[in-house]
């Protein structure tokens, strides 16, 4: 979710076999450097993996540039990884949140075969999308401050997440402005 | 209906040859499922200047199958110097057809004038085969035309009646075959060149039940009845 | 691990078999990002105007309100994309780059039959599988352009041209009004409706309507051209919330302040 130069990226923290819990402190938020993050939901096995190749390739231009990758620029690489196995996808959709020149926010998602999808005000991914969808489109106001934000996002994922059976315990929320990075876990049902 | 359907082109094909040359024809409906994706399409590829390529099955392979030999005839024609015969395109086509029977759904007419063996005609159906014929009909419409070129073709047509042949016939084919549809476009090749006609859809004849054509239903329905409508 | 395949290009299949056995075991197999789309184009007196609508759809759900269909190929060459979102984006950002490429080798503009043949080989020999279904349009050194192709990599050239879910009811309006010679205003207008036919008469297709103009040697992306569809009431003052969230731990990292190296001329002995 989009802020007044800032943003948010929140995730619940659950991870299971089917109906069956496993964790319920699972990072789903991965850190591709100070200003860039990227949320992964769906398959485990193929967001750690996805997430690796990231950190490779974003670790290759850093050496090879100089400079940390701008949002826009990690973005369509995401895309271009996902396409390129366009016949046999990762069960994966990501959320790519970051700040870009003059501490612009850009977020974007994608489904799993890279079909970029730019937002200016939130996207959303995952099993409680639907709900997602609706509590964001009703809760979300332009040019918010980075706590307003924060309560936003963060009331939005908890009421969705608690209409999804595959989601829940608690979440996870990231607040990046341009000087510092907050991150927050939140109390949630348990259930 | 199917929107996701491959392309396919139910169609009538034909190619006949007269005194002194051929005649191609086709209808111009190309279809995906049951929706018309193309009323005015244009079945007759040139594949020299003296050779044309009646199409039909699906749009995909039969456009992929002429604009190779298109492409390898281009070739040939510099490496000989001088056109190539209509034998050459047939047995490329055939090469082609033959060799990727299993990935292609086409059939073609090839139709053509050289100056070694006239006017000529080949047919290349859907396995690959190589037909020499004095007249050929193909696609969805054909079966509706073989008893009537049994009867109606003879030797040694000049080009009018030849011409008025395939008219006629595409026409019956598109009165009786759903799946073709449109206007009649004909390719005409002898020893002074090509001559393209195209036969508009309201200006063919009319057989057993057709219609008049009308610019709106509501024309035929005030002449049908006089009468105010009483309730 | 990923070096070997980074120039390689072209698409892995080594998740198939594993994908294959996920969906026996019950996994549900993500859904894409479709298009349900209403795309059209025509040809008017001077050029070529091309339509999309601006719905994207997963399923049942509305994913973006407002996506871009009419894709980029070459500086007088614009497609409107519908089927597989990402299939459509792929593929006319390849044959865009593939196009480039060309022009700097020949230095001419680029033509529009090039982009035809670049696009219509590539969905041929992937048999239908790379689900993009385009509408083709532009203006170069024989005159303006506009194509249909299918995914099966066939392909038609036309004066007036609709694709997509909403095909049959932008196609109606084309069939009652289009005539030859239309005046540059007459055809926006023209293609608008047709769109908004789409809009209103499809289900898979929706929000606004994107219009783009070719001329020779000029065009004009006239991006959400209309929005018919405006969002009907929102509250002034938004939602806020009394009760803080509860939060069970924090971590505020500072972020550095950027170093900017300024370059400095060298010192003179």
């Amino acid at each position: 979710m989009v802020g007044k130069n800032c943003f948010a990226i929140a995730s619940d923290r659950r991870l299971g076999v089917q109906l069956q819990t496993i964790a319920t402190d699972f990072q789903k938020i991965y850190k591709i450097h100070d200003k860039l993050f990227i949320g992964l939901a769906g398959l485990a096995t193929d967001a750690q993996t996805l997430h690796q190749k990231l950190v490779f390739r974003h670790k290759l231009y850093q050496l090879r540039e100089e400079r940390d990758m701008k949002p826009e620029t990690f973005a369509s690489l995401v895309s271009a990884l996902l396409y390129e196995k366009r016949f046999g996808p990762y069960f994966c959709q990501p959320v790519i949140a970051g700040l870009g020149d003059e501490d612009k926010p850009f977020i974007c998602t994608m489904d799993s075969i890279g079909a970029k999808e730019l937002a200016k005000d939130f996207v959303v991914a995952g099993t409680a999308s639907e709900s997602l969808y609706g509590a964001c489109e009703s809760m979300f106001k332009p040019d918010m401050e980075a706590e307003e934000l924060f309560e936003t996002i963060s009331q939005a994922l908890l009421s969705s997440v608690d209409r999804d059976c595959l989601s829940g315990w608690g979440g996870h929320v990231y607040l990046v402005t341009p000087t510092e990075v907050t991150e927050r876990i939140l109390k949630g049902r348990m259930d | 209906m199917d929107l996701d359907a491959p392309h396919s082109m139910g169609t009538t094909i034909i190619g006949v040859t007269y005194n002194g040359g051929v005649v191609l024809g086709a209808d111009s409906r190309t279809s995906t499922g049951m929706y018309v994706a193309n009323r005015a399409s244009d079945k007759i590829t040139q594949l020299t200047d003296n050779v044309y390529l009646c199409r039909s099955g699906s749009a995909a392979d039969s456009q992929i199958v002429s604009d190779y030999v298109r492409h390898f005839l281009h070739q040939h024609t510099i490496q000989l110097g001088q056109p190539s015969t209509v034998k050459v395109a047939a047995n490329l086509i055939r090469l082609f057809s033959y060799n990727n029977k299993d990935m292609l759904q086409t059939g073609l007419i090839v139709g053509g004038w050289d100056k070694y063996e006239g006017g000529k005609i080949y047919g290349v159906p859907l396995g690959g085969t190589i037909l020499d014929l004095p007249f050929t009909i193909g696609g969805s419409g054909s079966s509706y035309l073989y008893g009537f070129f049994d009867q109606a073709w003879k030797e040694g047509m000049t080009q009018s009646e030849a011409e008025q042949l395939v008219v006629k016939a595409v026409s019956l084919a598109i009165a009786r075959d759903g799946a073709s549809g449109g206007v009649v476009r004909t390719v005409t090749i002898n020893s002074d060149g090509v001559t393209r006609k195209f036969y508009p859809g309201d200006e063919l004849p009319l057989w057993h039940e057709e219609l008049e054509a009308h610019d709106s239903l509501l024309d035929i329905l005030s002449s049908a009845s006089p009468e105010p409508m009483v309730s | 691990m990923t070096t070997d395949r980074q120039l390689a290009g072209g698409f892995s299949f080594e998740n198939c078999r594993r994908n294959e056995m996920l969906v026996q075991k019950g996994l549900k197999q993500p859904s894409f990002l479709k298009t349900g789309t209403t795309i059209v184009g025509l040809i008017f007196q001077d050029g070529v105007i091309l339509g999309a609508d601006t719905r994207a759809t997963e399923g049942p759900i509305v994913a973006d309100k407002n996506c871009e269909k009419i894709h980029y190929m070459a500086p007088n060459i614009y497609c409107c994309g519908a089927g597989t979102a990402a299939d459509t984006e792929a593929v006319t950002d390849m044959v865009s780059s593939q196009l480039k490429l060309h022009r700097y080798h020949t230095g001419r503009e680029s033509r529009v039959i090039t982009a035809l043949t670049l696009l219509k080989s590539h969905l041929f020999s992937y048999q239908g599988y790379v689900s993009a279904a385009l509408v083709l349009g532009g203006v170069d050194v024989t005159g303006p352009h506009l194509h249909t192709i299918y995914p099966h990599g066939s392909t038609d050239t036309l004066p007036f041209a609709t694709m997509g879910s909403g095909s049959l009811a932008a196609m109606s309006v084309f069939e009652s009004k289009y005539r030859e010679g239309l005046s540059k205003d007459e055809g926006v207008k023209l293609v608008a409706e047709a769109i908004c036919s789409g809009i209103f008469n499809d289900l898979g297709s929706g929000s606004n309507v994107d219009i783009c103009v070719i001329t020779k040697g000029k065009k004009e992306y006239l991006r959400n051209y209309m929005l018919p569809n405006p969002r009907t009431y929102i509250n002034q003052k938004g939602y806020s919330f009394v009760k803080k969230t509860e939060v069970l731990k924090t971590k505020i990292t500072p972020l550095k302040e950027t170093v900017e190296v300024v370059e400095v001329e060298a010192m003179e002995e």
